[in-house]
């Protein structure tokens, strides 16, 4: 069974209908990217995923439950990360603390234990010796990672990520883009809209293709990029990719 | 007006200011202390942005509660803390019970400090960045853990400096309260000048005492903001304890295979 099964979503904010009819299924393990236009409605997709945004229509589940009717959001979105654009690390405190607040205060964990656990995915995406580092004196690359790393703190089964490398300097991209790959290599399910059409390429099991609010076509990354059948997404990916050359 | 006149008033009736000076700093310390606190309940609560998916009743109270705030917050700012002192002291006097005119100086200081605090909290709160209110909500805090521990403490940062300047407006603003009766600074300013008929000179030496408490506080606030900006953007020490925390299970057990 599918671990997220999005049927039928519909969303608009004030008149401005931004999903119109969405419906996809993400497999245990599998890595999915999300690629369209500006403004086409892939953030507000992520976002429903994690209940930051509601649903006017249909249903969304995962792992087993429609995530709509649950009653603590809390304990969902503790197993469900997510990475956004500008990092969004805590200011107040160092990077260490970053990753251990949420697994004291959410899981409840001793401090020794979550500052051990924090260490450990800190070492993994290379910030470690940054652990006592403010964010304001880290670099972009540097934040994303420690990000990835915080959210990956909470044991989390699915990843949400939006555009992940979108706010970073060219030469930062790849080093966050490899700590995604390795994600993906430990069979981490993930969700990632990105413009980077060479990582989802390599990467995505799936390419999901989105405009206006319509999953438009979706496929293996060799269908969708060598192959496509929409006329939209033939437009789109010679556009991006004219734009990467 | 003679500069030698003032001193010996100030030097005549030294303990008689310091008395002043004493109430003047208990009741602007404790009112801004108090008002700081109601400050951080009634601006954290309107700052609190129920989640989307929240129940109708539930935002229905929100909604409520926030429209009795901001009428305290709007009654509070809108009229002086003079009429707010006689009004409240009497009321309470006559209907309610004799209180003590030092506990009610130091109750009427604390809420109109608390309605203009509110606003300079709500207002720290919303230059934080929405976007680390999200972070930590997706990581399963709850909207009061993010507020308490991510929110509140950067607000409190960012409106330093205005709550150090509520602090020196009360110790001024405290004067108002001899309406009354209280022993603070002015009060007893006017028992000097009404013994002594030397108007001009007592109320000179008033008006020093006043700046030097005032300059005095501005130093200090400006020393404990330098602090706290200093340990914002102070570099990481290297810290040895990273390296003897044994890493105890390598490898990546936040892999659902
Ligand atoms: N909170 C909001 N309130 C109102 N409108 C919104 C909100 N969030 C998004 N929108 C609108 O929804 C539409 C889709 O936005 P969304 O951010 O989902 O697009 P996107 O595909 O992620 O685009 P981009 O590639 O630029 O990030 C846009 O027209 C946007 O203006
Ligand atoms: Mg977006």
């Amino acid at each position: 069974m599918s671990i997220i099964e999005v049927k039928n979503v519909r969303k608009s904010f004030g008149n401005n209908l931004v999903l119109s009819d969405i419906s996809f299924n993400v497999e245990k393990g599998q890595v999915v990217c999300l690629i369209g236009p500006s403004g086409s409605g892939k953030s507000t997709m992520l976002r429903c995923l994690n209940l930051l945004e509601d649903i006017d229509e249909g249903e969304i589940i995962v792992l087993s439950q429609d995530i709509n009717k649950i009653s603590d959001i809390n304990s969902y979105r503790e197993k469900v990360g997510m990475v956004f654009q500008q990092f969004n690390l805590f200011n107040n405190m160092n990077v260490l603390d970053n990753c251990v607040l949420a697994q004291m205060k959410v899981l409840k964990k001793e401090r020794k234990e979550a500052e051990m656990i924090a260490l450990e995915h800190l070492d993994n995406v290379g910030m470690k010796d940054f652990a006592y580092a403010y964010p304001s004196t880290l670099s972009g690359g540097q934040k994303q990672r420690v990000a990835i790393a915080r959210a990956l703190c909470m044991n989390p089964e699915i990843m949400l990520f939006d555009e992940p490398t979108s706010a970073l300097d060219p030469e930062m991209v790849g080093e966050v883009l490899n700590v995604i790959k390795d994600l993906a290599n430990k069979h981490m399910t993930m969700v990632v809209v990105t413009h980077e059409m060479g990582f989802a390429r390599d990467v995505a099991d799936k390419v999901i293709f989105m405009d206006d609010g319509l999953v438009l076509e979706e496929g293996k990354p060799q269908q969708i990029f060598n192959n496509p059948q929409n006329e939209r997404t033939k437009q789109f990916l010679s556009r991006v990719l004219q734009a990467d050359l | 007006m003679s500069l030698s006149k003032c001193f010996e008033i100030l030097t005549k009736y030294f303990p008689s200011f310091l008395l002043g000076i004493r109430t003047t700093l208990i009741v602007a310390l404790t009112g801004t202390l108090i008002g700081l606190l109601i400050g951080l309940l009634v601006g954290g609560i309107r700052a609190i942005k129920l989640d989307k998916t929240a129940s109708k009743t539930n935002k229905i109270i929100k909604a409520v509660i926030d429209g009795i705030l901001k009428i305290y917050i709007e009654v509070f700012r809108g009229t002086p803390m003079m009429v707010q002192a006689v009004f409240i002291y009497y009321l309470v006097y006559t209907n309610i019970v004799r209180w003590d005119k030092m506990f009610a100086a130091i109750f009427v200081i604390s809420i109109n400090t608390g309605a203009y605090m509110a606003e300079i909290i709500r207002s720290g709160i919303q230059a934080v960045d929405p976007g680390q209110n999200e972070a930590a909500r997706s990581l399963g805090l709850s909207a009061m853990q993010t507020m308490m521990n991510i929110v509140l403490p950067q607000a409190i940062r960012n409106a330093f400096p205005a709550i150090g300047n509520e602090l020196i407006v009360n110790i001024k603003d405290s004067s108002v309260l001899m309406i009354i009766s209280i022993t603070e600074l002015m009060f007893q300013s006017n028992s000097i000048a009404g013994t002594t008929y030397r108007f001009t000179e007592t109320y000179f030496v008033t008006a020093m005492i006043y700046l030097f408490m005032t300059s005095i506080s501005s130093v200090i606030l400006n020393a404990v903001e330098k602090k706290i900006n200093h340990t914002r953007t102070s570099l990481p020490q290297s810290d040895t304890s990273i390296e003897s925390i044994v890493i105890a299970k390598k490898g990546a057990d936040h892999v659902n295979n």
